[in-house]
């Protein structure tokens, strides 16, 4: 029997085909119905105005889109011949407001998406607060805005560097805002200090604790979440940054990638239209974002919970929480690091001069993103978006599941609606 | 005194073609909780409230306060139900119209998907055809791209106190789009002075001359009330792109179009001859201190 289900709060909306089988799902397939065709939109434009452009994919991740049509312009103007060369204070600035999206988007996954959701199908009675995750978001954002003017839809990258110029009272302004806002995650979240939190080794370490990622933890474990929503084991992360370690992983051995690997194909969607694309490695499906970052990064907790629970729902949503906390650490470091002496811009040739191709890779909140761009003289012949929900939220053949179908298997409904979710699904970057 | 549930307004934000940049500017918003406490809220894209949308495409709900997100798409199917029923189902009904963003204002960047069909609610760019145009008297128009959060949240909390506000000519609160963009950079002396930035990256110069910032000439207050309560863009050295004018998106955000060195668009409601008179005199002057790094670390050591 097939039971068509529209599912909502995923920057837009999908809709999952459910083939059940003895109130069990056997197959499902995955929609996603709205287009905006926004490679069409850049085509024919000055490749300067895809800075603008990009970052209007998504509300939630444009960030990541802009640093990765920056990068895909700077390695355009590096297979033209020509030098970019990035100080570090414009490398940490940009790596530093590319976390605080991550973490706004953690917040705001974990408050207003994962707890309710998650309530939905416990017996434990969890409490709901989605606007915490609004509230803590707010305050990762101000950092963005002290360096990018705003978020959402800062266009402060340029290439060969960044449009701002900060003083002394920025830095301490940014430091100020980020100690609040660990100071938020330890009292709200945690229940312990970030110290601590980031010092846990095995999953048991969260039963001393009470607080909203304990009882997050414990009513996942009492629907069985350890043991549900398995997939192929297989991790991909493919964006080069302070925080990152560019690799594959199959189960726990890890391999070397190379972007030309990647490609798309027509997604399998036999009950309804769809616009999206699957997104693959090597003519592979791999889960991307916060579970395969950490897992290429071997922390000790992430590496305890895989080698115990595997690729599960369980130790998805827990490598996504517990990468806030690494991730608001590595921001600490990152702040403290910026000298605001070294320049915000180096020197760089006039775009009309280059006609090359380029490819910018980056780790977006959910996983890998990657733009190409075809230039000639500066302007846009091609551009191809391809983006972490293609990866994890694909919708292929039963012989061939992707991600999120493989971990729907075998699951009631209820228990796969949730499953669905702990990829953290973007939707609207799906289609762009 | 408390007011009981069912006198509060009732609020629904629906969505058309959007990258929900609205939502999440607006989620920024640092009385948030309190605001959304004014509302019976009947439905919202971003968190659970009292209907999902599946209740909401059935259309026989109605709400008080409608905001709508994104580009008008008349083709547009939402739960196998075209937008367009479900959007006049609910304005119809609807005591307040609230477009946000410059996509529901005025088609915006995602008018470029469908350019032959896709509007904003009143305008397509500045003609006044769009989809509600026969009940123009109840909307508002928010453009930007994305909104401010202050800017919704002034808008509902006038609506919620039961207060008037005054439009102006393309239904934008005048509260907020009197000023321009422009007002409060801190490179206004920079402008007046006419000393260009030689580069991005730098505190020091005006954007508008070479970098394409269109601070002048767009209705914001963007330099006012500051973007998440701390800059915008102009202040760290990007330019405006325009982004709450009906021509939004435009080309080339980057650079300043020029005839003969002279920007081609020139401050709102300045005369040409004044300005060229204006900026011919001031560029004679050379003033060191506009010259040099505004701050100098140097004199520190």
């Amino acid at each position: 029997m097939i039971i068509k289900q529209l599912i909502e709060q995923i920057e837009g909306e999908a809709f999952v085909s459910f083939d059940m089988k003895d109130d069990r799902v056997e197959f499902s397939t995955i929609s996603f119905a709205h287009f905006r065709g926004m490679e069409m939109i850049l085509e024919g434009k000055n490749v300067l105005d895809a800075l603008v452009i990009t970052p209007r994919v998504c509300g939630i991740c444009g960030h990541a889109h802009l640093m990765a049509t920056v990068r895909a312009i700077e390695d355009a103007y590096k297979n033209a011949g020509f030098k970019i060369n990035l100080t570090d204070k414009i490398q940490k600035i940009r790596e530093l407001t590319l976390i605080m999206e991550m973490i706004q988007n953690h917040f705001k996954w974990l408050y207003m998406v994962i707890i309710p959701e998650l309530s939905k199908i416990v017996d434990l009675s969890l409490v709901k607060e989605p606007l915490k995750g609004a509230f803590s978001a707010s305050i990762a954002s101000k950092i963005i805005a002290i360096f990018g003017g705003q978020w959402p839809h800062s266009s402060y990258m340029v290439p060969a560097g960044i449009t701002c110029d900060p003083t002394d009272i920025d830095i301490v302004q940014a430091q100020n805002y980020l100690d609040e806002l660990i100071s938020f995650f330890e009292k709200e979240s945690l229940g312990v200090s970030l110290e601590k939190f980031l010092s846990f080794k095995s999953c048991k370490d969260f039963n001393d604790i009470s607080s909203d990622i304990s009882n997050l933890e414990k009513a996942l474990i009492s629907i069985d979440m350890h043991h549900k929503g398995f997939s192929h084991d297989r991790f991909l992360i493919m964006g080069e940054h302070s925080f990152t370690n560019v690799s594959k992983l199959k189960h726990t051995r890890t391999f070397k990638v190379n972007s030309k690997y990647i490609k798309t194909e027509e997604a399998y969607s036999p009950n309804e239209k769809t616009y999206a694309l699957n997104a693959l490695y090597n003519d592979e499906y791999y889960e991307t974002g916060s579970l395969a970052r950490m897992m290429s990064n071997s922390i000790p907790i992430i590496k305890n919970m895989h080698r115990r629970y595997k690729d599960s729902a369980y130790s998805r949503v827990m490598a996504r929480i517990f990468e806030l906390g690494y991730m608001l650490n590595h921001a600490k470091k990152l702040i403290n690091g910026i000298d605001i002496y070294e320049k915000s811009i180096t020197k760089v040739e006039n775009i009309e001069k280059v006609s090359a191709k380029g490819i910018g890779i980056v780790e977006a909140p959910r996983g890998s993103l990657i733009h190409k761009i075809e230039l000639e003289m500066g302007i846009i012949k091609s551009y191809k978006i391809i983006t972490p929900t293609q990866f994890n939220i694909g919708s292929s053949t039963p012989d061939k599941p992707t991600p999120v179908q493989l971990a729907m298997k075998g699951l009631t409904k209820e228990e796969a609606l949730f499953v669905f979710r702990t990829f953290d699904v973007c939707s609207v970057c799906t289609t762009h | 005194m408390l007011l009981s549930q069912d006198k509060k307004p009732t609020l629904i934000w629906l969505q058309g073609v959007t990258c929900n940049g609205n939502t999440h500017s607006f989620l920024n918003l640092s009385y948030l909780e309190l605001l959304l406490s004014k509302f019976e809220l009947i439905y919202l894209p971003f968190m659970e409230v009292k209907y999902s949308f599946f209740d909401i495409s059935k259309c026989s709900l109605s709400c008080d306060v409608l905001i709508f997100e994104g580009t008008f798409d008349p083709l547009m199917q939402r739960n196998g139900v075209l937008l367009k029923d479900i959007l006049i189902h609910y304005a119809n009904d609807a005591k307040h119209i609230i477009a946000v963003g410059s996509c529901a204002s005025f088609g915006g960047m995602f008018k470029a998907s469908a350019p032959d069909r896709n509007s904003g609610l009143l305008y397509d760019g500045d003609d006044f055809i769009g989809v509600l145009t026969k009940l123009y008297k109840k909307v508002i128009n928010l453009s930007g791209c994305p909104i401010h959060p202050e800017w919704l949240g002034y808008t509902l909390s006038m609506i919620a106190n039961n207060k008037n506000i005054k439009l102006d000519d393309l239904y934008r609160p005048v509260e907020l789009y009197s000023n321009l963009s422009h007002h409060g950079c801190t490179r206004n002396e920079y402008f007046e002075w006419k000393v260009d930035a030689k580069n991005f990256g730098e505190k020091e110069g005006c954007l508008f001359y070479e970098q394409g910032c269109r601070a002048p000439m767009t209705h914001a207050s963007c330099n006012k009330i500051l973007w998440n309560e701390v800059s915008s863009k102009t202040r760290i050295g990007t330019p405006c792109f325009g982004c709450t004018e009906p021509d939004f998106p435009r080309e080339n955000f980057f650079k300043t179009k020029t005839n003969m060195s002279i920007p081609q668009d020139i401050p709102l409601g300045v005369p040409k001859r004044s300005y060229l008179t204006m900026a011919g005199i001031a560029k004679t002057f050379h003033i060191k201190r506009l010259e040099g790094k505004l701050i100098d670390y140097k004199t520190t050591d």
